[in-house]
Parts: C-alpha cells; structure tokens; sequence
C-alpha cells in the first residue's frame, strides 16, 4: 500500500500492519486499555511513517475496538452517566485542542510527546507507579 | 471556525438536557435535604440504645458531611466476640464474568452474575484480635475471598445486607461476553446460593480488602465494646446503617445516621462516588488532549488516575472511561482528517485487524498470568519509546530524506502561518 503525505511517497508493509495490529489487539484487551500506545510505535517505527500521518491514522484504527470494548462495558453494567456526562464534554473539547497543537509544533515534538506517553504506560506496566 | 461553535452548543446543550432528565441537579440534592430533616426531627431515636437479646449499641452523631469519623458504643454478653456492619441504603450496580475453571467438572461456566441491588457502601468491622487473620489474607492479593475471611473471623452469621440484594445470572460465552452479550437468564438461585455468590459480588465491586474488612472493634472483658468508622470522603449521600452484633440471633436493630453532600459535589448513582465534577472535568480535558496529540485514547493514563485520586470503584472507571475516550477519538479522528493528517485506507485496514484481535484477547487472559506479561510488554514500551526517540536525533533525520522534507514544509508552513498573521 502506498501512502502520500505532503508530497512525500511512503509504501507501507499493510502486511506487517494488519499483523501487527492483530496483535496490539490482543496485548491491549489482555491489560484492558486501548492499543493507543502500542499503535503509534508500530505506526512510526514499524512502517517508518511521518509522525503527523501517525496519530490520526492510529486514532482511526484503534476506535472500532474502543466501540466494541465501550459497548461490552455498557451491556455488562459498568457505565456511570452522569460520570460519563462529567468527562464526554472536555474529552469532546480535547479532540479539537490536541489537533491544533500537533499543527503548530514540529513533528519531532509530537512525537517526543508520544514517547513521554510511551514511557508513562511501561512504569506502570513495570509497577514503578 | 462555524461549524466548531455549532458543535459545541450542540454538544453543550445535549448535555444540560440529560442532566435535567437524569434529574442530577434537582431531584437528588431535595432527597438528601428529606433525609436530613428525618434524620433531625428525630436524633432522639436513633441515638437511643437499641437491644435486643442483650446487646446494645449506640452511636455518636446522627449525620456527617461528606465522610467524617462515626464511633459505636455498646455492650454485649461478656465473653462474646462483637461484629459491626455497616452499610449504605444508596444501591448500586455489581457484575462479574465467571469464567473461572469448576474445580469438580473442569469446564469453564461462562456465567454471568448481576445484581443492582448492592450496597454503595459495605464495611464489616470485626474484633481486633482478628486483624492477623485478615493480614494474612490480605497476602493473598487479587486472590483474596470474601467467605474466606467471614469464616476465618466468625463473621459468615452477621454478614448479611449485601446478600439480600438479588442476583440475577445468565449463561453466556466467552466470545459472545467480548460484544457484552449477557446470553440467557437462568433460573433464580435460593437464599443460600444467593448469598454464598453475593459474596463475590462484594469483591468485584469494592475489590480491596481493606474496603470491606478492618479489625477494628475493642472489646472489653466485661463485654463492652468500642469501634470507630472512618467514612471516607467522597462515598454516597444518604442513610447508613449500623448493626452490631455478637451472632446470628443476639444483634441490635438498625441505627442510622446521614451522610451529606452539597453541589458542586455531586453523586454518581453507579459509581456510589461523590466528587466536586470540576476536578475529573478539567483532569479528563488534560489527560484526553495528551492522548489524541500522541495518537491514542488516553485512557491508559485517565484509569489509573481517576483511580487513585477519587474512592471509584475500578469496573466503573474503566466501563465509563472507555466511552469517553471514544468520543475523544471520534472528535481527533474528525478534526485530524480536517488538516489531512490521516489516511483512511490504513486506519480502516488495520482497524479491522485489531477488532480480530480483540475477540482472541480475552481467550488468551484465561491461558496466561497477567504479572509475567506485564514486565514483558514494559519492557518492549521502554524499548520502543527509545527507538521513537532516536528518530528524533539529528543522526536519524540526516539519513531519512522524507522527514527532512516533510520537517522544511513544516517550516515553511509555520513561516506562512505566521506572516499571514502579521499581515
């Protein structure tokens, strides 16, 4: 598959993608978060895409599980609606602030960023926070 | 910059809308205020000592303002050990997915237990000279038991408000529960049975030990006792319950005393939680635009914080943090495919992919320990963080081509932007 940003070509191993992304799947229901943070490296790292390309392309990917893993919590009762009422608003908000924030710095810094993000989620993993 | 605006309004007023149906601002404060005023028309009742069958029991005040220190006095049978129940007249939610092997078949039942009938608060007090026994059950971990302890105690006879809640259960699978399907109801369980699972409800909801169980009734010789509660700040509003009780057949009647909360803090009906709803606002606004600027959710970071900030229960967070987040990538997905920052073709095709993966995870879970994994996949985060930083040295940019040229069109465009502006 080959993937055009700003004039730039970049062909990309779907191969590599869909296993990889088959098991990011697997790994991030095992420990009951997203996926986000493992799909933005296989995005960047593993297929060698533009940081920019990176976070809307791995947000799309991973929202088809957060609507089977939202509708899974919803059946099995652990859904709160006036916390969720609390949260959806700013969340909401928070899909139109990053954008522009990823617009106006550098690539290097987003993904700087998502480094800071990545080392966050393995301390935890580690039981160092 | 239109359309921005016409979403927010939208977004704004669906929300004032379902706060009004929910009747958050309105019905529940003036349930509170009721409570109270029963609760001061009558101290007197509630603070007379109650006996039945030689014990009685008497409490300190009638009321507390979101969480506070509640002592029980009273006096039992000399010799008698004296255990003190505690719960909150506010129910919520408990579930929990049976998909542990049955020691006698063998087979994986795949059941499903519900109830809304659980106590928002629950907490057993047991005599002090058991505060080993449920240190060393404490040991155990995630493993710990709920029967477990009332048996090691004595308490399994005065354990009783969580087990009159009903249970319902249903036969589902395990590839249907990835979806939420709850399958088939089955027949009710007796009172026995009910209890024995309500037991386990306990667990799932309040999850720690210390949450449920605390050593914390002094007992006399002559059969006095003394114990204090700590309600925590942040639990539900409304009626608690104090029973004390030296077994089955010698407990006194129910004492009560209120716990009051005022707005901006608010009660969450399923969380059985309290909390000032700016503090989790303002907290998701920041934790959520870090996750979309890296590509992801945010809730890896929302869940462990929300959780050790506020006394929520973790099934909660976690069923309510993911469809938040959901709205935080469906709203970067959209406002990213603005600036062309997305491609849909690879996003789809991995999207599906994963959505396999999700339906084989949760097979995998039961096959495997989380613990040994958790140090494994830390360790290839570290490493993949460090080879996502070495793309950001000067040595990996002079090699790459492309992101030198897609860094000069970022200065570029940042250069117009910014003359643009001047102009």
């Amino acid at each position: 598959m080959t993937v055009t940003f700003w004039g730039q070509e970049f062909k990309v191993n779907i191969f590599i993608g869909c296993i990889g992304g088959f098991l990011i799947a697997i790994v991030s229901s095992m420990f009951g978060f997203g996926g986000g943070p493992f799909m933005t490296p296989l995005l960047a790292v593993g297929l060698g895409l533009p940081m920019y390309l990176v976070v809307g392309s791995s947000l799309l990917a991973i929202f088809f599980n957060t609507v089977v893993g939202s509708m899974r919590h919803y059946q099995f009762g652990n859904f709160d609606g006036t916390f969720f009422l609390i949260m959806f608003i700013p969340a909401i908000l928070a899909g139109f602030v990053a954008p522009q924030i990823a617009k106006r710095i550098s690539p290097l810094w987003v993904k700087r960023v998502a480094v800071v993000g990545l080392l966050i989620l393995a301390s935890q993993l580690l039981g160092l926070i | 910059m239109k359309r921005y605006w016409l979403s927010l309004v939208i977004a704004l007023s669906a929300t004032v809308f379902m706060l009004y149906q929910d009747g958050a601002f309105a019905a529940k404060p003036k349930e509170v205020n009721a409570q109270n005023i029963a609760a001061e028309s009558k101290p007197a009742e509630s603070k007379a000592e109650e006996s039945t069958d030689g014990i009685t029991a008497q409490l300190d005040k009638t009321s507390l303002n979101n969480g506070g220190k509640i002592v029980i006095t009273g006096k039992a049978p000399a010799g008698k050990p004296v255990y003190i129940e505690v719960w909150a007249d506010q129910k919520v939610r408990s579930s929990r997915f049976d998909a542990d092997v049955d020691p006698e078949t063998g087979q994986r039942p795949y059941i499903f237990y519900l109830t809304e009938e659980m106590p928002a608060y629950y907490k057993l007090a047991v005599p002090k000279d058991f505060k080993e026994v449920l240190e060393a059950e404490k040991k155990e971990g995630r493993k710990w038991s709920v029967s477990k302890v009332l048996r090691n105690t004595g308490a399994a006879a005065v354990y009783s408000a969580p087990a009159k809640g009903k249970i319902d259960r249903y036969q589902t699978s395990l590839i249907a529960s990835v979806i939420g399907s709850r399958g088939e109801m089955l027949p009710k369980m007796d009172a026995g049975e009910n209890k024995r699972r309500s037991m386990q409800l306990v667990k799932a909801r309040f999850r720690d030990l210390p949450k449920v169980f605390s050593a914390d009734v002094d007992i006399s010789p002559d059969g006095s006792f003394k114990a204090e509660i700590n309600i925590r700040e942040g639990l539900a509003p409304g009626q608690y319950n104090v029973v004390a009780a030296a077994d089955k057949d010698i407990k006194t009647k129910p004492l009560a005393f209120t716990n009051n909360i005022s707005f901006p803090t608010m009660y969450l009906s399923n969380a059985g939680t309290s909390l000032n709803i700016f503090w989790p606002a303002l907290l998701t606004m920041a934790v959520t635009t870090f996750g979309v600027l890296m590509g992801a959710g945010g809730g890896f970071i929302l869940n462990p914080l929300l959780l050790s900030i506020w006394p929520l229960p973790h099934t909660v967070v976690a069923g309510t943090v993911m469809p938040t987040v959901l709205f935080s990538q469906g709203s970067g997905i959209y406002n990213y495919s603005r600036i062309k920052f997305i491609s849909w073709k690879l996003g789809a095709t991995i999207g599906l992919a994963m959505v396999a993966g999700g339906f084989i995870g949760p097979k995998l879970t039961e096959l495997v320990s989380l613990d040994q994994y958790k140090f494994v996949f830390g360790w290839i985060l570290i490493v993949l963080a460090a080879l996502m930083a070495w793309q950001t040295t000067p040595g990996y940019l002079a090699k790459n081509k492309k992101e030198q040229a897609i860094l000069k069109e970022f200065q570029k465009r940042a250069k117009e932007a910014a003359e643009a502006k001047k102009a």
